[in-house]
């Protein structure tokens, strides 16, 4: 990975996605960062997309099964796995 | 209601391997089936329901999958992550439905979203683009059932990896062992699937009146 700076937006704008997504190595994430603190345009860029996976991924995981879900399915199965098959 | 399930009878025989990023504590050596499915029911129902979209369909495709884990829980390798091992069974069954179903052709609209759509149209809609959480504001405007509905838009095999990856935290390598399909193809369909669920998002925000529809449709 080549060194970023404050002209080299583009490039820590192709590794956003292995950014959010802990995809880097060490030596990788130290450049980004260092790039996300003397370039306030990408990191409130970096800072937008963090925010909007991580308020995706909270909203979903609110979701709940229907309480008797699992009773229902486990009364269900044979009592022994031969018995299903 | 009796159970039906078909002769399918998913692939087994690799077990999927928990990953120090996002694999639950280990279960005790003689963790039973029943335990480890009460588990990871919910998370599995959420899945199926992002891959259905319809509740009856998950419970179903969930008590399916209940099944033939059950079956095949000899197979099971203690100690690995079980929750992966179950929804990977879940998914052989959807697939197995979906090839029973007629395939309808899929267009979507979603396709070449640029990058960065909900920032870049945020700070125009009066919505903010900085400070500690800055699309919280929209998200929750949105609601859960709103959001959810943004990844029922997406092309199945975008909203697939999404819903693994979203709903359930897998790592590229565990969605990739789930799916059968190399982790450089979860990756693609991964950033792209986030590039079509912004878009998706803004389109429904627009629809209900969270933010003000735009003429432009050019989406550049």
């Amino acid at each position: 990975m080549s060194r970023l700076d404050r002209t080299n937006c583009e490039e820590a704008f192709r590794r956003l996605d292995d950014y959010l997504d802990r995809r880097l190595t060490p030596e990788e994430l130290r450049i980004i960062e260092e790039h996300l603190e003397v370039c306030a345009w990408c990191a409130r860029e970096f800072n937008f997309e963090t925010s909007v996976l991580h308020g995706v991924k909270r909203k979903l995981r609110e979701i709940e099964a229907p309480t008797d879900l699992v009773r229902r399915i486990l009364s269900r199965l044979p009592s022994s796995p031969e018995e299903g098959g | 209601m009796s159970l039906t399930f078909g002769s399918y009878v998913p692939e087994l025989t690799s077990p999927v391997t928990a990953t120090p990023s996002c694999a639950p504590a280990s279960p005790a050596p003689a963790a039973t089936f029943e335990s480890l499915f009460a588990s990871c029911a919910g998370a599995a129902y959420g899945v199926a329901m992002r891959l259905t979209r319809s509740q009856p369909d998950a419970q179903d495709l969930v008590q399916d999958a209940a099944f033939l884990a059950h079956r095949a829980f000899a197979s099971f390798e203690q100690g690995t992550n079980f929750r992966a091992w179950f929804l990977k069974i879940l998914m052989n069954c959807f697939y197995s439905r979906r090839r029973q179903e007629k395939r309808r052709p899929v267009t979507s609209d979603l396709d070449d979203t640029p990058d960065l759509y909900i920032y870049a149209r945020s700070g125009e809609a009066g919505f903010p683009t900085q400070g500690p959480d800055p699309a919280a504001q929209l998200l929750d405007k949105l609601g859960t059932e709103r959001i959810v509905e943004a990844i029922n838009r997406l092309p199945e095999e975008y909203r697939i990896v999404s819903t693994l990856y979203f709903m359930d935290d897998l790592a590229y390598e565990e969605i990739a062992q789930v799916l059968g399909c190399p982790v450089g193809t979860v990756r693609s369909r991964l950033h792209r699937g986030r590039k079509m669920l912004q878009k998706a998002l803004w389109q429904i925000a627009e629809e209900d009146g969270i933010v003000k529809a735009s003429a432009r449709r050019d989406d550049a």
